[in-house]
């Protein structure tokens, strides 16, 4: 398991590991995806992307592989691990209870 | 590639592909920065302006790529290789320091690594037997029918305890001296008489031939012998051949079978093994026939899933049943029973108390040199106040700077550690002649993993210790530090003080220790045995089986035996310059355990259902007492008139005419002599001896060699003779006697009354190199300490001299400073050693086991004198401490100190 990190830290594993659920993608593309999924709103900076990247890599929780990339380049590209996506399905789990208690805190006050 | 091991290749990886994990990680950040690059071309700019963006958003490369490899386990690694490196080079600019610290530490571990060594073999070990946790020696006496109390088992009791439902197996095994013809010399051979299937039984396997089976131990089968392996090595030199090869030994040929492995015997060494039907004790009718003839040590392995507890129970069923069918031989009401003790218990019994003391001094020696070293350390902190406080400003955080100096510590703890080992591997072979007066196991003894393990384990817990004290005393406070421009805060003053303290106090305790055994040596040392010690040399003489053997008639064997030793002694005495000759079975001092049996006195009826009292019996020429030195108080001494057609006689000692015939006169009385309607009469009455220095004298009987049957004896002479060539006389008459007689063991009485207090002494030696340990580094501690504080408080002792203070005011400034600490330290100290000798003194010190060794004799644990002594050495050796930093303190030069500013 790994160790309980602050809320930044965790939310962005948890959202590595969301955008790497599908196909195996490169660190660039990952940070397109998020901030083309949130509108913007989150810009993944590159002074944290990396470190977390090679920290679930260094727990196990995402595996790499160099490959070819679109633009027929080398590049090194992520995927979950069976362990990895364990945790992406627990943190999920995790995020929408707080999510969701937040919410109600904020709608009654 | 399962998952694992892909994650780990992972983890691992960052360890071992350093270089090409680097070259990765630059590509990565290079295409992220690419990317970026035609990202910002895309949106219109021009390349050089597009990569000038990216680098902005991107930030510093090199800050990512750091951050990035602290997440790899190399970094972890990588930082610890880094403050090693570090922490040598430090040490390194200040070797003296370090070689203090390594040195202090090496004789910290040292003690302990070779005391554990000794209680690791000792007492941890499982024994080197197959399921070793399943046997039990079986003991049978009164009380707790050990020790002396033991009075063993006869053959037929050993066949009745293996009825006991518990036991699996039950064996036999007795010692005897038996001499070995057919070598270039008679040989007396130590011979371990055993079951059949002893060696079955504990699992021994030979490594020449066979161990012996059961038709081995038939009566009237072929002789057999097997052979210890250390034996085979001594007198055979190793040689495989043995086996098959014929000796002469007890008038019957006897072929070696096999050779044993090098496993520790128990409960003794012995030479050669034969089975029980070919010691001629043990196969005599009479011994078989006789249910008090109790001569055996009995093994037994309990059952599988059997509890101690239910064996012993089961043991006492058995006994029960043994005292409701034999009604003679197990008086009602007499505490007479048996016992089951595990085997591994039962061979150290005697030595465990002692071992946990020395582990017990060892450990105070290491918490003083902990305390000593962290001392150092926080002086040393103070010193490099300015280098940490510098490195924490250039945004060193708390948690890197602590693991840099915890590593240091580690550093200078494991070297020690190393060398500590060093230091006890030099020790061992001392040790393991110290542990095999005490026990059989000290064979076992030696540095395997659980020592390593154990050293290593010390040595990091005491780095960790003495590294953290230091480190955490400090705050850290970086602002501070460098604004006092390096100056001393008060900080760590305190901590100096109280591991002064510390130190103080435990160093008083182990001095105490070392103080109170050294005493009582000295009173042990000075105790008169009853006996002069002075020209007198012994030996063993055994003669061999063959001589008288057993077929003779009883009366003819007797009086042939008797005749010999007569002859033997009148050759003794011819030799010129030997004034006395005195024979007996052993001699005081000699710790040979004595021969015990009934006292049955005329006149003193017992109570129905009361066994008659024990008393030590021991044989003595007529020359006995007079060569030895003991006067005859009352009555007379053995006359060469007392033989086998003479009436019987007998002496008592003093305690014996004390304690069986209180206000009377015993010369005159009459006690039970060999067989039923003997008598012997008490023609005398001898003073006291003691057996062992430090026990006191025992209730004994003597009677008349010649009024015996002894194969073997011990002699003594009193000569003008230098020993050398007294024993050269001795030898050439014993051949002339008989060339078939080995005589063996020559010793002066000087020597084996100072060979019996070895034990004492080596513990009292340890306990005492200890104690001194703790005391030479408690002094340099507070003269350290002291040191210290006086070159910080330079510049306030220049002002005071510099204001008329009288430089003798100075000085006792500063050694009342040394003697404030010391102080508290010895009344924390006594206070402490007089809870401990409250508490280890009930349990060990005034213990009077049968078995065990007293510490203290004739010296009361809180005795004054000691206390007194130890105490004014500690406050001397203070003082002198204090003194060459006071003295330089008094010496300040108030221009040079004011300046210095």
């Amino acid at each position: 398991m790994a160790p309980k990190s602050d809320l930044l830290q965790g939310t962005l594993d948890l959202l590595i590991l969301r955008t790497l659920s599908g196909d195996p993608m490169h660190g660039w593309g990952i940070s397109q995806r998020i901030q083309q999924l949130s509108k913007d709103v989150l810009q993944v900076n590159q002074g944290s992307l990396y470190p977390a990247l090679h920290r679930l890599e260094q727990q196990g929780l995402i595996e790499a592989e160099w490959g070819n990339s679109e633009n027929n380049r080398q590049a090194k590209f992520y995927q979950l691990t069976r362990k990895g996506r364990q945790q992406l399905a627990e943190e999920q789990k995790n995020w929408e209870r707080l999510a969701g208690a937040v919410a109600r805190v904020l709608a009654g006050s | 590639m399962s998952p694992v091991i892909r994650h780990l290749t992972v983890r691992l990886g960052s360890l071992f592909r350093r270089e090409r994990l680097e070259q990765e990680l630059d590509a990565e950040l290079r295409y992220h920065i690419d990317m970026l690059v035609e990202q910002n071309v895309a949106a219109g700019m021009s390349p050089a302006a597009a990569r000038r963006e990216a680098l902005r958003v991107f930030g510093t490369v090199d800050g990512v790529k750091d951050d990035v490899r602290d997440k790899w386990l190399s970094r972890f690694v990588e930082v610890a290789v880094q403050d090693i490196r570090y922490g040598m080079r430090s040490l390194r600019r200040n070797p003296g320091f370090a070689l203090v610290i390594i040195v202090t530490m090496a004789l910290g571990i040292g003690a302990n690594t070779a005391i554990f060594s000794v209680v690791n073999g000792v007492l941890l070990r499982p024994l080197p037997y197959k399921d070793g946790d399943k046997l039990v020696v079986l003991h049978q006496g009164q009380g707790d029918a050990l020790g002396a109390n033991d009075q063993g088992f006869s053959p037929k009791e050993m066949d009745d305890y293996r009825q006991s439902r518990s036991l699996s197996d039950v064996v036999e095994f007795h010692n005897m001296f038996f001499t070995l013809l057919g070598r270039a010399e008679p040989e007396r051979v130590s011979t371990g008489v055993v079951s059949a299937n002893y060696f079955d039984v504990l699992g021994v396997k030979p490594i020449h031939g066979r161990t012996f089976v059961a038709s081995d131990d038939a009566p009237g089968a072929p002789a057999v012998l097997v052979l210890s392996n250390g034996y085979w090595e001594r007198s055979f030199g190793g040689d495989p051949g043995i086996v098959g090869k014929v000796f002469r030994m007890n008038d019957r040929p006897h072929m070696v079978v096999g050779v044993l492995p090098p496993v520790p015997q128990y409960p003794l060494e012995v030479d050669v093994y034969m089975p029980s039907s070919a010691c001629p004790f043990r196969s005599n009718p009479k011994a078989i026939e006789q249910r008090q003839f109790r001569l055996l040590t009995a093994f037994a392995r309990v059952k599988p899933e059997v509890t101690q507890d239910k064996a012993q129970a089961d043991l006492d069923i058995t006994f029960k049943q043994l005292q409701r069918t034999y009604k003679d031989d197990y008086p009602q009401g007499d505490d007479f029973h048996a016992v089951a003790v595990p085997l591994k218990t039962d061979l150290t019994s005697n030595f465990t108390s002692t071992l946990w003391i020395l582990l017990g001094t060892a450990g105070f020696v290491l918490l003083i040199v902990c305390a000593s070293i962290a001392n150092l350390l926080l002086a040393r902190m103070v010193r490099r106040e300015r280098e940490i406080s510098l490195r924490a400003a250039l945004g060193a955080t708390r948690a890197r700077l602590l693991r840099q100096l915890l590593t240091e510590s580690l550093l200078l703890a494991v070297s020690g550690g190393v060398l500590g080992l060093v230091l006890s591997a030099l020790s061992l072979q001392l040790l393991v002649s110290f542990a095999a007066r005490y026990t059989p196991r000290a064979q076992e003894i030696g540095i395997d993993l659980n020592v390593l393990f154990f050293t290593l384990g010390v040595s990091v817990l005491t780095g960790l210790v003495f590294g953290s004290i230091p480190a955490f005393a400090r705050r850290f406070d970086v602002a501070s530090a460098l604004r006092d421009g390096g100056t001393v805060t008060q900080s760590g003053q305190k901590m100096r003080s109280a591991l002064i303290v510390a130190q103080v106090s435990a160093s008083f305790m182990l001095l105490i220790a070392a103080g109170l055994t050294l005493r009582s040596l000295v009173t042990v040392q000075g105790i008169n045995p009853g006996i002069r010690t002075e020209n007198l040399v012994s030996w063993r003489a055994d003669m061999s089986f063959d001589k008288f053997p057993l077929t003779m008639s009883p009366p003819e064997r007797r009086a042939k035996v008797a005749a010999y030793w007569t002859e033997y002694e009148q050759r003794l005495r011819a030799i010129p310059g030997v004034l006395e000759v005195g024979g007996g079975g052993t001699f005081p001092l000699n710790e040979i355990d004595p021969f015990p049996q009934r006292l049955v006195r005329e006149g003193h009826p017992l109570p129905p259902g009361r066994q008659p009292p024990q008393i030590d019996v021991r044989f003595a020429t007529s020359e006995y007492f007079k060569t030895l030195g003991q006067p005859i108080v009352n009555g007379r001494a053995f006359a060469p008139s007392d033989t086998l057609t003479a009436p019987g006689v007998a002496i008592v000692n003093q305690s014996a005419a004390k304690q069986f015939w209180p206000g009377e006169d015993p010369v005159g009385t009459r006690i039970a002599g060999n067989g039923p309607g003997q008598f012997r009469t008490i023609v005398g009455v001898v003073t006291d001896v003691r057996q062992q220095l430090d026990r006191p004298p025992k209730a004994e009987v003597y009677v008349p060699v010649a009024q015996t049957v002894n194969i073997g004896m011990t002699w003594v002479v009193h000569s003008r003779l230098p020993i050398d060539d007294a024993t050269r006389q001795i030898k050439a008459v014993s051949h002339a006697h008989d060339s078939d007689l080995p005589v063996s063991s020559f010793r002066t009485l000087a020597e084996v009354r100072s060979e019996g207090l070895a034990p004492r002494r080596v513990i009292v030696s340890l306990i005492g190199v200890f104690g001194l340990l703790a005391l030479i580094i408690t002094a340099t501690g507070i003269a350290g300490v002291i040191a210290f504080s006086v070159n910080q408080r330079t510049h306030e002792f220049g002002i005071r001299v510099a204001l008329g203070a009288q430089r003798s005011r100075v000085l006792g400034l500063v050694l009342r400073e040394g003697l404030v600490l010391v102080s508290i330290g010895l009344a924390i100290g006594l206070a402490g050693a007089y809870m401990l000798t409250k508490v280890v003194g009930a349990v060990v010190f005034e213990q009077q086991s049968t078995a065990g060794l007293t510490l203290l004799i004739g010296t009361h644990p809180t005795d004054a004198a000691t206390y007194i002594g130890v105490a004014t050495t500690l406050v001397l050796v203070a003082i002198a401490a204090c003194l060459m930093p006071a003295r330089r303190a008094a010496t300040v030069n108030p221009m040079v100190a004011l300046r210095a500013q």
